[in-house]
């Protein structure tokens, strides 16, 4: 198996898991198009209310969703040994959590981004706001994935994990959420989205290139 | 069948370990050879799956240094070439146990990456240990020797291989049947044969025909009760 071996391993490997057990993506899913659909029933049908405050809702639907999907991105692995199983192959820990990423990416993130343009429409989106709305998700989500896979790492094996990924990620998430929504609020007032999709942009490179290795390294701490 | 492998000897000198506040055994040092099987005993507690995994750096050590025949080496260096059995085992119960045979023997560089259900080789090892007919059955539906029985065809696949000529195996006989067990004294003889070593944490005696048996027993290093001057001095410094 090649360096890059591990990734395609660890990739198709989580992919077929999240395929066995499609309840869980589906529990994502279904929890961020309920969230996302509580608010026009609760705040009303009032059109200019609904535009103004769909792109706040539907990335803060989106932050919630992930983070209901960050506890098992380590935990199963951890507890029936395969994690051990990984990092006592001697094979590259960093390319593996690459690999994981991108599937929970694939299985969490991308539904949702997929199912944005339908929520859209029950917020009444303007036509013009949707590329932009759906452009800050694909940026956003890898690094709300990121982030949570470094405190998820770091808090494994702890009783009070889940909580704790909570409270280390969320301030983490805050600039993630003003730049994203603020990315549709610039588009939707007339303004170019541009410099808020291309600090998203750096950010999600930024988190890509760091986030396997800390989070492998952590992992490493986590299960001695 | 079986490829020969190169083991370059393993040399632990002074390793310490502990479990929180309480040290499990220190001072404790051995050597293994190529066609060696080093057996870890000692009651449930003195350390045995703990020593396993310092070993690849998968818990830490309090003390100690472990060189090969090239010379010292961190424990993460061993991983290369070592196949390590957890006493989890290391399956997905979601996943079929030929499934779990190759995403585990892809790991260990056995198989092809891409390896799929139908490969020939995955369909030998698991008619050697016997679940041949267990082959697409969800691992959560087999029992526990079973599981065990699974674990042992990554070995079966990797006697095959001329890779990873250190076996680690923690209670690789717990939940076998006579014949497991049988099986698993078939396949450390093989791999005693053809050059490669073992260290095996059971307390069951497993007695390969091929190759040297030694005996390592954890409990003679444990760290004495009374709190004697002697043992402060043990549970202190690092023993060297």
């Amino acid at each position: 198996m090649t360096e890059l071996g591990a990734f395609a391993w660890a990739l198709r490997r989580d992919l077929r898991l999240a395929m066995r057990r499609r309840s869980d993506a589906l529990n994502v899913l279904g929890f961020f198009v309920l969230a996302c659909s509580m608010f026009p029933l609760a705040v009303g049908p009032q059109r200019e209310w609904l535009m103004r405050i769909g792109p706040g809702v539907i990335w803060v639907a989106a932050l919630l969703a992930t983070m209901l999907a960050l506890p098992r991105l380590f935990e199963h692995d951890h507890a029936d040994g395969t994690l051990d199983a990984m990092i006592a192959s001697g094979r590259s820990l960093p390319l593996i959590v690459a690999g994981k990423l991108v599937a929970a990416w694939l299985v969490t993130a991308l539904p949702l981004i997929v199912l944005t343009p339908v929520l859209g429409v029950a917020f009444s989106m303007p036509d013009g706001a949707l590329p932009t709305m759906l452009a800050s998700l694909a940026l956003g989500t890898p690094i709300l994935l990121g982030l949570g896979a470094i405190a998820g790492a770091l808090t494994l094996g702890l009783r009070a994990g889940p909580t704790l990924v909570t409270v280390l990620c969320l301030p983490l998430y805050v600039p993630v959420l003003v730049f994203g929504a603020g990315a549709v609020e610039a588009q939707t007032s007339g303004l170019s989205p541009h410099a808020h999709l291309a600090l998203l942009a750096a950010g999600m490179l930024a988190v890509a290139l760091a986030a396997p290795p800390v989070a492998a390294q952590a992992l490493r701490i986590s299960v001695e | 069948m079986t490829a020969a492998v190169a083991f370059g000897g393993l040399r632990a000198d002074g390793f310490a370990l502990s479990r929180g506040e309480r040290r499990l055994f220190a001072g404790l040092s051995f050597e293994l050879a190529a066609s060696e099987l080093l057996l870890l005993l000692g009651p449930n507690g003195s350390g045995k799956s703990s020593l396993l995994r310092a070993l690849l750096g998968l818990a830490p050590l309090a003390a100690g240094t472990l060189a090969t025949g090239a010379g010292p080496v961190k424990p993460r260096r061993l991983c290369d070439a070592a196949l390590y059995q957890g006493h989890a085992g290391a399956a997905k119960g979601e996943l079929t146990a030929v499934e779990n045979l190759a995403l585990s023997a892809a790991l260990d560089g056995t198989v092809a990456a891409g390896a799929s259900a139908g490969d020939r080789a995955l369909r030998d090892a698991l008619g050697e240990v016997g679940l041949a007919r267990q082959r697409d059955v969800e691992t959560r539906r087999l029992s526990q020797g079973q599981r065990q029985r699974l674990s042992l065809a990554r070995f079966a696949l990797a006697l095959r291989a001329p890779v990873r000529p250190l076996w680690l195996m923690d209670e690789p006989s717990a939940a076998l049947d006579r014949d497991g067990a049988a099986l698993l004294v078939r396949m450390l003889d093989a791999h005693l044969a053809r050059g490669g070593a073992a260290i095996v944490a059971t307390h069951l005696p497993v007695a390969p025909a091929a190759g040297r048996v030694r005996e390592l027993r954890l409990d003679a290093f444990a760290p004495r009760l009374a709190a004697t001057p002697a043992t402060r001095a043990d549970n202190g410094a690092p023993a060297r």
